[in-house]
């Protein structure tokens, strides 16, 4: 549980953050394809006995750069191209799965997250990939909030919107599997998408947004876990529903 | 003579195998107002969009001598159409400072002063009007102080009074500061008025030079048909 707590208060704002930049580019679908194609990392890791999680990073990273080459050179839409991905990937993954035999508890716990199955080297490299990550964007945050809001105007700035759109893809890809284990692959997204969603509801301002989002992140993650452990419910699940009623409580609130 | 700005060489833009624009050269300088006239499609953003580096080309354009990359901070560019969405919570303050982080709170309350958006930096963009929209992306354009400004149709949304105070300020930027101004505009009583340089366009060159020689009635035919006619208004 401590290990969890650790983990998840972590990726929690940092995922908070990544989703205002979700919002504004109306990415949603993006780190929900993502999450579901890195099954295929997932599956290989476990057929080759290496830790699942470095194989799932290494799929994410992979299908990053394949969205944005293939948004690049073909004149199919972002929708289509994640589409691509997130289908191809999670059938890669099921046909990994089916050269496995019998009851893999590991896989199950990655499709739905599970804190027990989160050793001291998933923590280790959830702590240093958060840090590193979470660094690089505290020090770009205007550009990637630029490029998300306005793609010439970051080019006339003389940023290289490609370069750091590409950036932008891989760290949202790593940071959303880095949320699978807690969460899982089918849930996962929600933490991008529930926090910015209730803070959007109460802000005017963009620094309150990103402000209330790494809030509200926290504390769905942190009541999520602590009801899961406390009533024994599967905890991606518990944190999910956490966030659906702050969202709608937030939703009445300011609605009286 | 003023130094060269924007020199255009033989610049030819195609996209999936149309010619958008053909072989176009002339070249523009420090402080003046070049206007950039020609009927819909005729390639005036294009232009404005290649000036900037942002459609590929073949030929050569040049921004004070240098590819327009290494002169990007010295441009302030109005778009025709600006995506923005407006449920995003962002003030207008937030969004002018975006781009431009080392700009003070004076300098932004003086281009929004300038625009007539007095106090609106506290304001969240969404409810913004047209027009006002396109005065915050008018402060934006003016909030880095650039010594080049491309204004495509930058006040298409904007009232006569709003459009004839952005033009003076156009005047006063050139006046004061030696700004160069390329605009794409409908507005021809006003373009006449403030601009020292025309560029007509239909794909092919079809005038530069100053308005008294360039606006012609075989050019106004020729960009916009018979049926157009202008006079010339004596002050």
């Amino acid at each position: 549980m401590q290990r969890a707590l650790v983990a998840g208060i972590l990726l929690a704002g940092l995922l908070a953050y990544l989703g205002v930049l979700v919002l504004i580019r109306k990415m949603a679908f993006f780190s929900d394809g993502i999450a579901h194609a890195s099954l295929a990392g997932v599956a290989a890791g476990v057929l080759a006995g290496v830790n699942p999680l470095v194989t799932a990073l290494a799929a994410s990273i992979f299908f990053a750069v394949a969205m944005f080459v293939l948004e690049k050179k073909t004149n199919l839409s972002s929708d289509i191209v994640i589409g691509l991905i997130f289908t191809s990937g999670m059938a890669l993954g099921v046909l990994l799965m089916s050269m496995k035999a019998g009851y893999q508890p590991e896989l199950i716990g990655f499709l739905f997250g599970n804190i027990l199955t989160i050793n001291r080297s998933d923590l280790a490299l959830m702590i240093v990939l958060t840090f590193v990550i979470g660094s690089f964007l505290a020090a770009n945050w205007r550009r990637f909030t630029l490029l998300s809001l306005d793609h010439e105007m970051a080019y006339l700035s003389g940023m290289n919107p490609d370069l750091f759109q590409l950036v932008l893809y891989v760290l949202l890809a790593v940071s959303v599997v880095l949320g699978i284990k807690i969460l899982g692959v089918i849930l996962v997204s929600a933490l991008l998408i529930i926090p910015v969603s209730i803070s959007k509801l109460i802000s005017r301002s963009f620094k309150r947004l990103v402000f209330l989002s790494i809030g509200f992140s926290e504390v769905i993650m942190v009541l999520g876990l602590l009801i899961s452990s406390q009533f024994d419910f599967p905890p991606g699940a518990v944190i999910v529903l956490t966030g659906t009623a702050i969202f709608f409580v937030t939703l009445l609130l300011r609605r009286a | 003579m003023d130094k060269p700005v924007i020199e255009v060489q033989h610049l030819s833009v195609t996209f999936n195998g149309r010619t958008v624009l053909s072989d176009l050269n002339f070249t523009l300088r420090e402080g003046e107002i070049a206007a950039l006239l020609g009927p819909n499609g005729s390639g005036k953003t294009t232009l404005i969009r290649t000036v900037l580096g942002l459609v590929p080309y073949r030929g050569r354009v040049l921004i004070y001598g240098r590819p327009v990359q290494d002169a990007l901070r010295n441009i302030g560019y109005v778009p025709q159409k600006f995506e923005f969405d407006r449920t995003v919570p962002i003030t207008v303050g937030e969004f002018l400072r975006m781009p431009f982080p080392r700009i003070s709170r004076r300098k932004i309350l003086r281009v929004l002063h300038e625009v007539d958006l007095k106090d609106y930096e506290d304001r969240p963009m969404g409810p913004l009007s047209g027009g006002q929209m396109q005065r915050v992306l008018m402060a934006r354009s003016l909030v880095n102080d650039p010594s080049l400004l491309l204004l495509d149709e930058a006040t298409s949304e904007v009232d006569t009074a709003g459009a004839k105070s952005f033009y003076e300020i156009i005047s006063h930027l050139r006046t004061v500061h030696r700004t160069t101004v390329v605009l794409v505009s409908h507005e021809i009583q006003m373009v006449y008025k403030f601009a020292d340089q025309i560029v007509c366009l239909n794909r092919d060159l079809i005038c530069f030079g100053r308005p008294k020689e360039a606006i012609t009635k075989e050019v106004l035919e020729k960009l916009y048909g018979k049926e157009v006619h202008f006079k010339e208004h004596q002050h």
